[in-house]
């Protein structure tokens, strides 16, 4: 452990992970305790959806978003890629995300509006001498610039890009967050073969964990619903079947109830099974109780990061 | 005129559009792929012809296949994926900038009104398939017919210089309506100049199709459209109307087998306005909601889109036009009143507009502050 120290010293925390997860040495429970919490994760901007992930969407894992078209899977993603990009000095991860869109949902226009309102929000609440310089280059050229889009039109072109990542991944290391806006879509699409379907899906699958542990990245899949027949009752499931189940480590399901919007953590290995309300605004994903004009914002509870 | 058949993929390569550099990627000899001799001779002794095949198998099958070690066949299908791709990821300041012609641009097809394309903030998207729904008389041909003269007008003033494929499923085609129209386009769109409006045939570029049932319809999508596509004269496709084809031919037991037809279509229609960055506009029925549903989100009537939540999924902007008991007037005038609902789209809002049809088309009635 002398050696480690050394290594510690001059690669940091994260070199020696990587170090060695390389060589397949063994790790002891409090070190991966310590590296998890290290490891960080990104705010929803719905602080009650961050309390009930225990900080957010956590990085290194894989989180899949269920839901009915038009709940808001889509609009959490934007999200999620306008707030990786936070900067270090609110507590933010300061990284990129790589947009895949299978679905054609990723509108410009949109994307605008959330960066716009995240700027505005941090130009309010910034403190300190080191927040303020933060938010100058945090503005809303920059956070265009830090999402990369890739357009996939069917399935093949989507397991090509994945196919391509790792090589992207090496050139991009500050990338801290995936998005697949949506799994379900192309997979459903011209592929008849179901059982093709399921090998393809686990080897998707595979390659996600493995994309989300190696380089340190949030892993975010969103799936459609569709409709099994249990008991001749109908029940709304997620798609692409059982074994696809597996693949995530935390399951988010967005549903209405009545005229309510609500996310439940239905799987998760760390959260118990909780439902929080939220809304979208014009502005983006957001808590139901936040006040809406500007000059009380609520804070998304993060930690300052000790530099 | 040559019929050509495309067997579930679209070339690209023809299309105007695209830059220079595209590749077509569905058949592709293995000589020509930077890949060691091992490889190559590997995939030829195999049944796989193209790298899309290669890329449609799991890795473990195509280790099976080839008899290649995980890394060559790791190698091979980094090499693959690097063919298929059309372009590498861009920023999307990038595209914001225009620097990437064939990607979402930001641009919409207006349905000339100023109101309703307020509400959709521009006007139709031109990738995805956007849905009209409403209970029948509520005004949805109109709006059909409107963009399939809007589309015509050049892209300054919110048109996309080109005409409308319109296909039929249920009634004839309401060309009395559309004459009509045509002939008060100049009163419905008074800030076009004039010369512009006269210079534009509008009768000459909606091209009508009739499908009464799947098959004809099948046939339209995969013959008809992509040739009116690929020569440009056509950037709008009208379906009116989707149910009537989907809901008649099948027994209720029978939806497994429909959902599966549904799927098909919206592929083909997906693929269409992919390719050629088209709009596509699907006019649905409505029917009875039932009591406890609220799977596809509160609705402010009692009546939801037909087709359910297999279709649903396959619709990226969800409008709904409701009819109201009282009239609106304006001049010598009146109308039935209606609202144009938006009832989910990625960018906008859940916002509805007061809506009347007149003479010269559907206009919305300007919000009072």
């Amino acid at each position: 452990s002398a050696i480690i120290s050394l290594h510690r010293n001059k690669l940091g925390e994260r070199g020696l992970h990587l170090l060695q997860r390389q060589r397949g040495e063994a790790v002891t429970a409090l070190e991966l305790l310590q590296r998890e919490k290290e490891c960080g994760s990104i705010t929803t901007f719905s602080s009650q959806l961050d309390r009930a992930l225990k900080g957010g969407l956590p990085v290194g894992k894989v989180t899949e978003i269920c839901g009915a078209p038009g709940v808001g899977k889509t609009q959490l993603c934007l999200q999620l890629s306008v707030d990786v990009q936070v900067p270090l000095s609110f507590g933010g991860l300061e990284g990129q995300v790589i947009f895949m869109d299978t679905e054609g949902s990723f509108v410009l226009q949109r994307v605008g509006d959330v960066a716009a309102a995240v700027v505005r929000h941090f130009s309010l609440v910034a403190e300190d001498g080191e927040q303020k310089d933060a938010m100058q280059t945090f503005d809303m050229e920059s956070i265009l610039s830090n999402i990369f889009l890739v357009r996939c039109h069917d399935y093949v072109e989507l397991l090509a890009e994945l196919h391509l990542l790792p090589d992207f991944l090496r050139d991009q290391p500050r990338v801290r967050l995936l998005v697949i806006d949506s799994v379900a879509f192309p997979f459903r699409q011209q592929l008849d073969d179901l059982s093709l379907r399921t090998r393809l899906l686990q080897g998707l699958a595979q390659q996600l964990v493995s994309i989300a542990t190696r380089h340190n990245i949030a892993v975010v899949i969103t799936n459609q619903m569709t409709t099994r027949l249990q008991d001749s009752q109908s029940h709304l499931v997620p798609a692409l079947g059982e074994i696809w189940g597996h693949a995530s480590t935390t399951r988010i399901l967005l549903q209405w109830e009545g005229s309510r919007q609500v996310a439940a953590i239905v799987k998760s290995p760390c959260c118990m099974d909780t439902a929080v309300q939220y809304h979208i605004t014009s502005e983006g994903f957001r808590d139901v109780n936040q006040p809406e004009n500007s000059d009380q914002p609520e804070i998304p509870l993060t930690e300052r990061r000790s530099l | 005129m040559t019929s050509l058949v495309w067997a579930g993929g679209f070339p690209c390569s023809k299309h105007k559009r695209c830059n220079g550099t595209e590749r077509d990627a569905r058949v592709m000899v293995w000589d020509q792929l930077p890949l060691p001799s091992r490889i190559r001779s590997a995939l030829q002794r195999t049944h796989l012809k193209s790298v899309r095949e290669v890329l449609s198998l799991p890795a473990v099958d195509v280790q099976r296949l080839t008899g290649l070690a995980q890394p060559e066949v790791h190698q091979l299908l980094t090499v693959a994926a690097a063919v298929c791709r059309r372009h590498a990821p861009l920023t999307v300041l990038q595209l914001q900038r225009g620097e990437c012609r064939r990607c979402e641009s930001g641009l919409r097809l207006s349905v000339s009104c100023p109101v309703l394309d307020g509400l959709l903030r521009g006007g139709l998207p031109v990738g995805g398939i956007t849905e009209l729904s409403g209970p029948s008389g509520a005004g949805k041909t109109q709006l059909a017919l409107q963009i399939s003269l809007s589309v015509q007008y050049p892209v300054e003033h919110g048109g996309l210089g080109a005409g409308a494929l319109y296909i039929c499923t249920e009634d004839s085609f309401p060309i009395r309506r559309l004459q009509q129209m045509i002939s008060e386009q100049a009163i419905l769109r008074s800030e076009v100049p004039p010369s512009v409006i006269s210079g534009l045939h509008f009768s000459d570029h909606v091209y009508i199709e009739h499908a009464a049932d799947l098959d004809s319809l099948q046939v339209c999508l995969s013959r008809r459209a992509p040739v009116l596509l690929a020569a440009g004269l056509v950037r709008l496709i009208v379906v009116d109307s989707v149910a009537a084809l989907f809901r008649s031919e099948f027994q209720t037991e029978d939806w497994l087998e429909r959902n599966k037809q549904l799927l098909t279509f919206s592929t083909m229609l997906h693929q269409l306005s992919q390719e050629f960055t088209t709009p596509v506009l699907c006019i649905n029925q409505v029917m009875d909601v039932l009591k406890d549903d609220d799977s596809l989100g509160p609705l402010s009537s009692s009546v939801t889109p037909a087709l359910g939540l297999a279709w649903a999924n396959q619709v990226m902007m969800r409008l709904m036009m409701l009819r109201h008991q009282t009239t609106v007037s304006r001049g010598d005038q009146s109308s039935t009143l209606r609202r144009l609902e938006v009832v989910f789209a990625p960018h906008l809002a859940r916002s509805k507009r007061d809506v009347g049809v007149w003479r010269e088309g559907v206009r919305g009635v300007p919000v009072l502050e």
